[in-house]
């Protein structure tokens, strides 16, 4: 598997950041929900302290995945898609990016405006965002990261349907070169 | 001079008083009562915001010196309102049970590097230890400013026992400070 992108498949590079990154989404959704839920105890704060670093590994990963795709060039789409499918398709993916750029930057913010701790894993002090307590601030970083949260799920519905969509009805390459390799060196034709 | 009884008790006093000991008056709103305490190991600083603070200090008196602060517990603002909200109930400040902290003073004396040391009890969450302040005091005319600090143990007076023990996510050493902005309560007679 070659690391970097070529015409017809994903390079390793980016296989590793989407499968990564899809991880701790997934585990950051469910421990966001079940954190909110628990009594305040010191389990309580030490699961919102690992929610915060889950959070800005993700907000990091996703700037170097950034980073990388600039440098190269996206498999073509699969020749069968219409075009309205192909520009759906890319606009998801780049609301899916702003998404998960946009959810940890909102918990940043709503964490700062509370001033609440941020420290990497136990490891290293991030500063705030806001100066400080800002009583203002809070409420609407919180209502924002809550809705951006509902928003990024209703778009991973649309994006994981899609790609079984394509792995299982339009029968192309187009999850299995995110996941194992493309098929045949011809971008996905059936 | 005649005097009778009382009276005269009265005007010996009302002389020798300003000679032995100077009582300030506390400019309430430009003075502070802070302390600093680690949260899951980062710093923060807090405050009380209500505190009243009856002072009488000459540094070339300390025998009549005397500090008594008795502070309003749920007047604490740490910059974070979970956190305050948090630590005025039971398992903290349990501020409904114990609204007021306490601290008088026993005795002032000189430390070994010529420091004030002002011993006292301090009275939290209904437990009295003795504490001793750092005093550090600048007259200037009239008016004078007064640093007390001190350290603490949040511990040793029960302050988020139990399951919050654990100092890694709360400190349990506390340092406290007081910054008081004085007034002469006697301009005239003051010593």
């Amino acid at each position: 598997m070659p690391l970097r992108s070529t015409e017809h498949g994903w390079g390793a590079l980016v296989r590793a950041f989407h499968w990564v990154i899809a991880v701790l989404i997934v585990a950051q959704g469910v421990i966001g929900l079940s954190m909110v839920q628990m009594g305040l105890t010191p389990a309580k704060v030490r699961v919102f302290a690992l929610h915060k670093s889950i959070g800005m590994t993700i907000l990091a990963l996703v700037l170097l995945r950034i980073a990388w795709r600039l440098t190269e060039k996206r498999p073509a789409d699969p020749p069968a898609m219409p075009r309205w499918q192909r520009r759906a398709a890319h606009a998801l993916h780049l609301a899916l990016y702003a998404l998960i750029l946009a959810l940890p930057l909102s918990g940043w913010w709503f964490n700062s405006a509370s001033n609440a701790p941020l420290v990497w894993f136990g490891w290293f002090d991030i500063p705030g965002l806001t100066g400080g307590y800002d009583p203002v601030w809070k409420p609407r970083a919180l209502l924002l990261h809550q809705t951006l949260f509902w928003v990024l799920v209703a778009l991973l519905v649309g994006h994981v349907g899609a790609a079984l969509w394509h792995h299982f009805s339009a029968r192309d390459d187009v999850l299995r070169r995110m996941t194992i390799g493309p098929r045949k060196q011809n971008g996905g034709v059936p | 001079m005649k005097c009778l009884g009382g009276l005269c008790v009265a005007m010996l006093l009302g002389v020798a008083a300003p000679a032995l000991a100077q009582t300030w008056q506390v400019d309430a709103a430009r003075s502070t009562l802070t302390f600093t305490n680690t949260y899951q190991n980062v710093e923060y600083t807090g405050q009380f915001r209500r505190f009243d603070a009856k002072i009488i200090y000459d540094p070339n008196d300390l025998a009549h010196a005397k500090f008594d602060v008795s502070v309003d517990i749920a007047s604490l603002d740490t910059r974070n309102s979970e956190r305050d909200h948090t630590a005025l109930g039971a398992d903290f400040f349990d501020a409904s049970k114990f609204p007021k902290a306490h601290f008088v003073t026993t005795a002032f004396r000189k430390g070994a590097d010529g420091k004030v040391i002002a011993d006292g009890v301090l009275t939290l969450r209904g437990v009295s230890k003795p504490v001793a302040l750092t005093v550090t005091f600048a007259p200037q005319g009239d008016a004078a400013i007064l640093d007390v600090t001190a350290p603490l143990k949040r511990l040793d007076f029960g302050i988020g026992a139990g399951q919050w023990a654990d100092p890694s996510m709360i400190g349990d050493g506390v340092i406290v400070r007081g910054h008081l902005l004085l007034r002469k309560a006697n301009p005239q007679g003051g010593s």
